[in-house]
């Protein structure tokens, strides 16, 4: 009995083992023939997709915080042909809110090519919008209608600018490819950017931790002054209409640091509207002529004559000129602007009257090597380096070149034949208001990425002249300034600054009637904090920058003191702050 | 005594019932050992692909939430853009202020508060960090790590 039970308990066993080893057999014979060759590339196909992730450009803010440009999110409306079972429907829906034809919409649906799975009926487009055809969706399957399958939105960013046109001149601007234009954008695009990866994403979920993290794109905050920007724009479009100008810049910088504060220019275009951007300019040095356009900026340029005339010392602020109201200089006589001999003039007066011929007579007394010496240090003819894109170059004939006659040492010296950007002259003065040190301007003022914050420092460019120099050609020009009476002053600041008025060159020569009126200036004189330029192109009002160019200063130079809470002369004396 | 105690080996040896029973049980515990194991394996596999899709959910509504607080943030930007606070402050019927209509006063030792966006990035601390192995790696692939490190002897 018990062996019979043995005997039944093996085969049952022998039976199990056998059934098991089958399986087993058959598992594997199944993994390792072909067909399931074939399936596990089926699956494979299904076990992820490639996958580009594009970071979030970064934004930028003014030196307060104030957003300039961020991102906003819009959708790529499209539709999956294989899940599409109402094309008419779809495309009557899709006309109604895309903005397009029925027809246009019904061609795109069902006239593609075979092999596409997908179609996007549209891109960039608005919440708004895609709201209203998710209630629309929502409604068909509501009441079980499937028309509308197939319909599909896929989110992503799109550049904003919340201040639409302010500015628009520093910050430039994207396009829908994601590439920076003009300004900050297109100098800092790699950065804004950052850089997108393409990664697997596996639909295994235990795969999950192979999607990379993909940091944001670095944001940018500027040296700008957003309130102070808004009514410099402001100041500047008034100056247009009253003035009749064609033109303008005016550009306000911190002379100790080389920051930006405002840099205003006509035309500003909508940044939300850039597709305008070829009915406002005619080509990319017009966008932000601040530092895109050189031109002769006349008079201005004397501050630089006359600081390399008192640094070699060449003449003192005592120095006597007699003004007989002509000078010839290479062969060429060259007159003062209003045609009339002045007399002996000191050479504050000089500066006060601003006399082409004593600043003429000046250079001559340099000679060529020590004047252009000068003139090369303090940057003209080469680009501030500026952290903007778009920079201009300016010219300076120098001894040497095929197109330098001897004249020129007499014309460049009251700044004709010498060409430059408003911001290479604010670059050079800022030698005179900060004591001999030249500071390179810029807009960039920190940077933050992954949680740390980059301040940018201030860059030294040389100093071309002595601090006594400086100080003591500030002083000059603040005592000229206040004997002028000069509509650029502002009650309670003590200012320096410069009137300059140049007649336009033309081929046939130097148009009388047309000029570009300049004012270079600031203050307080003790203790700089702000220094201003102010151009105006072409005004009809008057030629004359003191009449034009000057008062707009003192608008903007009002306006600063407020922004920047600079209290008055007498207030600063009165708490020892001087 | 010596002869007695060899007759009780021998009549040990000779019972097969308890030699097949223990067959029995050997089997069975390694069945139910392979099984223990295999529910474990399933558990913890089960817990990881559980854990894997959440995660991935979590990554899509980060995503999500970055979207609408780049939207907020620009929706913001516009509601207090220069011009727009300009315009309420004309509403409700304030004026640009003059030089001459300030006051100053001195306070030692002041200093101007930073903007807000500086502030928040010299706080700012988060960095997601990877996954946890223990929500990806196998049952296979723990053990290994383990003997690795020399904690299982």
């Amino acid at each position: 009995m018990r062996q019979q039970y043995a005997i039944r308990s093996l085969i049952l066993v022998i039976g199990f083992a056998i059934v098991g080893l089958a399986v087993l057999a058959q598992m594997i014979r199944i993994q390792n023939s072909e067909q399931a060759k074939v399936f596990i590339s089926h699956g494979d196909q299904y076990s992820g997709e490639f996958n580009m992730f594009y970071p979030e450009r970064g934004e930028i803010y003014d030196r307060n915080g104030h957003l300039l440009a961020g991102n906003r999110t819009v959708y790529e409306v499209g539709v999956s042909l294989n899940q599409m079972s109402n094309p008419t429907a779809l495309s009557a829906v899709l006309s109604t809110y895309l903005g397009k034809t029925y027809d246009e919409v019904y061609n795109q649906l069902t006239n593609s090519p075979e092999e596409w799975e997908y179609i996007v009926v549209q891109d960039y487009v608005g919440d708004e919008t895609v709201m209203a055809l998710q209630g629309i969706m929502q409604q068909y399957e509501t009441g079980g209608d499937d028309s509308l399958n197939g319909l599909g939105f896929r989110p992503h960013f799109q550049r904003s600018y919340p201040e639409s046109a302010l500015a628009s001149n520093v910050l430039g601007f994207v396009t829908r490819d994601g590439r920076g234009y003009f300004g900050i954008e297109e100098k800092y695009n790699d950065l804004l950017a950052g850089n997108p990866v393409q990664v697997w994403v596996p639909t295994d979920p235990n795969k999950a931790n192979e999607i990379p993290r993909v940091p944001n794109g670095t944001t940018l905050v500027l040296t700008l002054h957003r309130d102070l920007q808004a009514k410099v724009e402001t100041i500047l479009d008034q100056a247009l209409s009253n003035y009749g100008a064609e033109n303008g810049a005016i550009i306000v910088m911190d002379p100790r640091k080389g920051d930006i504060l405002a840099m205003a220019t006509t035309p500003r275009l909508d940044l939300n509207n850039y597709s305008n951007y070829f009915d406002l300019f005619d080509n990319g040095s017009q966008y932000n002529p601040a530092i895109g356009m050189a031109y002769e900026a006349g008079s201005v340029v004397k501050i630089l004559t006359m600081a390399a005339a008192l640094d070699t010392g060449t003449v003192t602020p005592q120095t006597t000129f007699i003004d007989t109201g002509s000078i010839e200089v290479g062969g060429i006589t060259i007159r003062n602007w209003n045609r009339q001999p002045w007399g002996q003039q000191n050479m504050t007066e000089c500066l006060q009257h601003s006399l082409n011929v004593c600043l003429a007579w000046i250079s001559s007394e340099m000679g060529p090597q020590a004047f252009y010496g000068y003139m090369e240090r303090f940057g003209l003819g080469h680009q501030t380096g500026i952290d903007l894109s778009g920079e201009a170059l300016g010219r300076l004939k120098v001894p040497g070149d095929t197109d330098w006659y001897p004249v020129d040492l007499g014309t460049n010296a009251f700044g004709q034949g010498v060409t430059i950007t408003p911001l290479q002259l604010l670059m050079s003065a800022t030698a005179i208001a900060n004591d001999g040190k030249m500071v390179t301007p810029h807009v960039l003022y920190a940077m933050l990425r992954d949680g740390h914050q980059y301040n940018v420092p201030s860059q030294y460019a040389g100093s071309p002249i002595r601090a006594e120099t400086a100080r003591t050609l500030t002083e000059m020009l603040s005592i000229s300034l206040e004997q002028e009476s000069s509509l650029a002053l502002l009650p309670g600041y003590r200012l320096a600054g410069k009137t300059g008025t140049a007649q336009i060159p033309t081929e046939f020569g130097y148009n009388q009637s047309q000029t570009n009126a300049s004012f270079i200036g600031w203050g307080p004189v003790d203790d700089p904090q702000f220094m201003i330029y102010v151009w105006l192109y072409k005004p009809s009002a008057s030629i004359w920058s003191s009449e034009t160019a000057s008062p707009v200063f003192s608008q903007v130079a009002e306006q600063t003191v407020i922004m920047l809470n600079i209290p008055p002369d007498m207030v600063r004396d009165q708490y020892g702050s001087r | 005594m010596q002869v007695q105690a060899t007759q009780l080996i021998h009549a040990y040896k000779q019972a097969p019932w308890r030699v097949q029973r223990q067959y029995v049980g050997a089997f069975l515990l390694i069945v139910i050992g392979a099984a223990m194991i295999a529910a474990l394996y399933l558990q913890v596999t089960a817990r990881a692909a559980r854990a894997g899709r959440e995660i991935q959910e979590m990554r899509v509504q980060i995503t999500a939430i970055q979207r609408a607080n780049a939207d907020l943030e620009t929706q913001l930007a516009r509601l207090t853009s220069s011009a727009e606070m300009q315009r309420r402050a004309q509403a409700l019927g304030y004026r640009p202020v003059k030089p001459g209509e300030l006051d100053y006063v001195a306070i030692p030792g002041y200093v101007p508060p930073e903007p807000a966006i500086l502030r928040a990035a010299e706080d700012a601390g988060y960095f997601p960090q990877p996954v946890p192995a223990e929500y990806t790696q196998s049952l296979l692939e723990w053990f290994d790590e383990r003997i690795r490190a020399g904690v299982i002897r």
